[in-house]
């Protein structure tokens, strides 16, 4: 009895601090959303003014102060920033494109991660220990240093302005963390199953499709979220190695919105929330699988 | 012997994919970079490039310098603070933001209810761009901002400002607010929303493993009769080792590199520099190409070493527990 | 998963032939350029474009536009691969273009030029000439000069009915504004290019506009205690008070913000403001900043000139197409920008000029009475040495070294 009131003590004040811990994260997202409703009057201070831009005067021909207003809700709720957003900047487009990347760059990181870490782990070759610290090499190099060669070599194989572009340089810069993250993953995947498909008659290429690949699905979703952080958001090789609008990607053209002066904030929140919105919807979704790809993969454990 | 030639060869099959990636985009470009960092350079074209052996080096670690009449001066460009600033991040995200991310993974990792709802609602700071994060945290630190009303209703703020005044050495300018302005306050003011937006970054990587222990473990310490802290600390941290290596490898290269919000953060980086900021602000703003690769190879080259040096560690230590 | 899968590579297919649209006659011209979407500039462009393709239906301009910063990056690595550039490209004057027409990357538009001569001054083309013979790369839009905004209202609660215009009337109404509560001064001291816009006039009212274009030119060195004077009176105003104290971390946008909603009394920043202030409906008035010695300098000195241009790539493929239709649409920028108040205009107008916002109209006037001119530093100064500059310029603001230290640093760093 004690040990049960204790227990339930303890767990409310673990609740408390999560939810402490919840609203500090929930926060920036709440603060995007109004972000993206307002005006320049309202997020550095001025005077209201209409959807148009017009001074908007009283019956004494004064003009009407607007506060600034950092964390409140947006007092003109400006949806206009939504439609500006959408029709100026072409965002449709590059969501697509944003996309189609992304999809792809994942696809390429699993399958070159998941062959190469089984060829390091699961086949037996002298150096494959010094193979992996060779692709180990991948996470210490910061993306600006490579922008330059990167650069020239996609030239010369005339890559530029194209998907590829973009989705090579991104699978290669997430090639490394793919290869960590497998391994943790195929190290799990007891050695007897690969006797026992051996036994039945499969050479390494049916062992790694038949018994690998299909236990390697919680990597998978690991993998992809990690590898889709590093494409989703990446702006500067976006904006170097493409230069038609076709191909342009939504952190470019968000970019896109801002102006070398002046610059209208609204319209920039609002392009950022399409970009980030359905982004945590994926993720949501995605973090479910996650969760069931571990189950199913400690069932047949 | 015919059998351990095709061996041999789905060996390399299996690892062609990643190689060719790896060597096309990542070891040609450190190759150039390393050419590059003994020249000097007049434009990234390589017009004029003028091999220079290791002078690059020697400035970027020059804090003073000699100009051609004798007379001394400052090196701006010197690297060291960047580096010194970096490994403070390095230190601070192994030391703060690792544990706490822990501590989170283990807590969710229990079963407790709500678990998926607070999984997903701790990672969302990382899916927020960094335009976004940047945005936000300026706001906080402005004079007039977040930060300052709050130490403002909590009464604290004249006396705040007044005793970091005293500790302030880089101006005599009295503190009044600013946050990012002066040297000594911008270094922690960039910190702090890093640290807090990778938070989630590595939770999720430990819930990852944490979730991969095997049930009958777990359950064969509760018949045992273990406590939480005796299973989370003998079952659970020895058996996500691995992952925990991939997460401190992951802090102190991450924040050798660090980048993107120190540079939506501040206008002007110099009051928070990390090797990134000034690699970026030499090679694109001052033309110095070579100077930049210099950069790119010690960084690439420190970043190396502390991996190695962690796992390093890390083997130790699983040797003397087995 | 497979469903999924099957959708994005029917939408790559399906994008894919979108591409690949049918080629027509048409020549087709590809343009890089920084008129982003909520860039002042931006209808200035479309118009001008929608123009030119009007008055040439053979040739189509391809354009995008970059943003600011992301620009100079990829601009820089473009150039290592010439082959990678668009046949028309914006540039900064200055050693900006001037870097790249030593790679041997711009086309020469001497011949161009020709036929543009009498409605662009030459004068508007140097600070794109280079080499001995001062050679034409890049054909200026509009220019810009560095203004001092002020507002009427905050001056006249503190006694006064006119910008000041010496130094002792300086100290004077910002005494007066500061008694009658006000803060004379709003500047980004976060921006260093903002700080630049306050430092570069005041030295330039100190030591005269022709010693300042010789350092910036790198003909003589910084190794002059007037300069040194010039930033201590600087950071005499600031700690006066003369400047408002939130500066230090502030952002340009706030402190335009708070100068158009009447929280400083002065704004100094370019001129590409003045449709901005203008379009705010309040009394303002633009002017320059006051002469600090009088022995040196004289009021009519400027800071700024036309620095915004498009530049032709050396391996365009129809280049003297390409010098034509920069010249045109350079033109037509210039042209649109100034009646929308982005910028002065580097051309002669040869068009109704009524319906240039006062404001503007008022800054042509100052340009047209100006009695010397300097660049900005940063544009006139080749990339190492600018930097470094702004190195130490982004420490004067926060009193982080002192007039001498500004000097000395800059004296034996760019001997």
């Amino acid at each position: 009895m004690m040990e049960h009131r204790k227990l339930k003590a303890s767990t409310v004040i673990v609740h408390l601090l999560l939810i402490v811990l919840v609203l500090i994260n929930l926060f920036p997202l709440y603060w995007m959303m109004t972000f993206s409703l307002k005006d320049n009057d309202e997020i550095f201070g001025g005077y209201l003014k209409d959807d148009a831009g017009t001074i908007i005067y009283d019956e004494d021909g004064q003009k009407i102060p607007v506060e600034r207003n950092m964390i409140g809700l947006p007092r003109n709720w400006r949806w206009i920033n939504y439609n500006r957003a959408l029709n100026t900047g072409n965002m449709g487009r590059y969501f697509l494109n944003s996309l189609v990347v992304s999809v792809m760059a994942i696809l390429l990181t699993l399958l070159a991660a998941f062959m190469a870490t089984y060829a390091m782990t699961r086949m037996v070759w002298k150096g494959r220990k010094m193979m992996n610290k060779f692709f180990m090499l991948g996470l210490t190099i910061p993306i600006h240093a490579a922008l330059v060669p990167v650069f020239l070599i996609l030239s010369r194989l005339k890559l530029l302005d194209t998907y590829t572009a973009l989705i090579v340089p991104y699978a290669a810069f997430s090639l490394s963390m793919g290869i960590l993250i497998s391994i943790g993953f195929m190290g799990d995947i007891p050695y007897d199953l690969d006797e026992a498909a051996f036994l039945d008659g499969c050479n390494e290429w049916g062992t790694f499709g038949r018994v690998i690949l299909p236990l390697m699905m919680p990597a998978t979703a690991t993998v992809g979220i990690y590898t889709f952080l590093q494409c989703w958001n990446e702006l500067l090789f976006a904006t170097i190695f493409v230069s038609k609008g076709e191909f342009v990607t939504l952190p470019v053209g968000v970019k896109q919105l801002v102006g070398q002066h002046t610059t209208d904030w609204g319209p920039v929140g609002a392009a950022l929330a399409i970009a980030t919105i359905p982004t945590m919807i994926v993720y949501i979704l995605l973090s479910r699988r996650i969760q069931e790809g571990f189950i199913a993969g400690a069932v047949k454990g | 012997m015919k059998r351990a030639l095709t061996y041999r060869l789905s060996i390399i099959a299996f690892l062609l994919p990643a190689l060719i990636l790896f060597v096309g985009i990542l070891i040609a470009p450190i190759i150039m970079s390393v050419i590059y960092s003994m020249h000097d350079f007049k434009a990234i074209s390589g017009a004029d490039m003028n091999y220079v052996g290791f002078k690059n080096y020697v400035e970027l670690f020059s804090r003073e310098m000699v100009n051609e009449k004798g007379a001394f001066f400052t090196n701006v460009n010197y690297m060291g603070d960047a580096l010194v600033n970096a490994l403070i991040l390095g230190a601070l995200s192994v030391f703060i933001q690792l544990p706490l991310a822990l501590l989170i993974a283990l807590k969710l990792s229990k079963g407790i209810r709500g678990e998926r709802a607070y999984l997903s609602i701790f990672f969302m700071p990382v899916l927020i761009s960094t335009v976004i994060i940047g945005q936000l945290w300026k706001n906080i630190y402005e004079p007039d901002g977040l930060l300052n009303n709050a130490l403002g209703a909590l009464g604290v703020k004249d006396q705040l400002f007044s005793w970091i005044s005293s500790h302030i050495y880089s101006t005599k300018m009295p503190f009044k607010g600013a946050w990012t302005g002066y040297k000594e306050t911008a270094l922690i003011a960039a910190f702090i929303p890093i640290l807090w937006q990778y938070v989630g970054y590595h939770m999720l990587l430990m819930y990852a493993g944490i979730k991969g222990v095997p049930t009958d473990l777990l359950e064969a310490a509760q018949l045992d009769g273990c406590t939480e802290g005796q299973v989370n600390r003998h079952i659970i941290i020895p058996y996500i080792k691995p992952i925990l290596r991939v997460c401190v490898i992951f802090a102190v290269t991450g924040s050798l590199k660090s980048f993107d919000l120190i540079y939506t953060l501040m206008n002007d980086t110099r009051r928070a520099e990390l090797p990134s900021t000034l690699m970026y602000k030499l090679t694109f703003l001052n033309n110095r190409y070579g100077l930049g690769s210099a950069i790119a190879v010690v960084l690439i080259i420190l970043c190396f070493a502390f991996a190695l040096l962690i796992s390093l560690a890390f083997k130790d230590r699983g040797e003397k527990v087995a | 998963m497979k469903k999924f899968l099957a959708v994005i590579l029917a939408a790559i297919m399906l994008l894919s032939v979108v591409s690949v649209a049918a080629a027509d006659e048409k020549t087709v011209l590809t343009m890089w350029c920084i008129a982003t979407e909520s860039d002042a500039n931006r209808p200035a462009y479309e118009q001008a474009i929608a123009e030119f393709e009007a008055a040439h239906p053979d040739i189509e301009i391809k354009w995008e536009a970059f943003e600011n910063q992301s620009y100079k990056t990829k601009i820089k690595t473009a150039m290592s691969d010439p082959s990678t550039l668009p046949d028309i490209f914006f540039t900064w004057a200055g050693a900006f273009c001037g870097d790249f027409v030593e790679q041997g990357n711009v086309y020469c538009l001497n011949d161009a030029y020709k036929a543009y001569a009498d409605q662009l001054p030459e004068v508007m083309m140097q600070n794109a000439s280079y080499g001995e013979n001062g050679d034409h790369y890049a054909v200026p839009l509009t220019m810009n000069i560095v203004t001092l905004f002020a507002n009427m209202d905050l001056l006249a609660k503190a006694g006064w009915d006119h910008v000041p215009t010496t130094y002792e009337d300086l100290i004077a109404c910002c005494d007066a504004l500061v008694a009658a509560g006000i803060i004379p001064f709003g500047c980004a001291g976060s921006e260093t290019w903002c700080v630049t816009e306050y430092l570069e006039p005041i030295i330039e009212k100190t030591i005269g506009y022709e010693a300042l274009n010789a350092i910036f030119a790198g003909k003589a060195t910084w190794n002059d205690p007037a300069i040194a004077k010039a930033v201590d009176v600087f950071q005499e105003m600031i700690v006066k008070g003369y400047f408002d104290p939130d500066g230090l971390s502030l952002g340009n946008d706030q402190v335009k913000a708070n100068f158009i909603a009447g929280k400083t009394a002065f704004y100094q920043n370019g001129s590409w403001n003045c449709g901005e202030v203008n379009d705010a409906e309040g009394n303002f008035q633009v002017a320059l900043f006051p002469v600090m010695d009088a022995e040196k300098a004289t009021y009519g000195q400027v800071i700024g000139g036309p620095s915004d241009s498009l530049a032709v790539a050396a391996t365009s493929a129809n280049p003297e197409l390409a010098a034509m239709a920069a010249f045109e649409l350079g033109r037509g920028i210039c042209h649109y920008g100034y009646l929308a108040g982005s910028g002065l205009p580097a051309w002669t107008p040869d068009y109704d000029t009524s319906a240039v916002k006062p404001l503007v109209a008022d800054v042509a006037k100052i340009v047209a009475e100006s009695e010397g001119m300097v660049l900005f530093g940063d544009t006139a100064m080749s990339a190492d040495p600018a930097n470094i500059y702004l190195n130490y310029v982004s420490q004067v603001y926060g009193c982080e070294i002192d007039g001498a230290g500004f000097v000395e640093g800059l004296t034996n760093t760019l001997q």
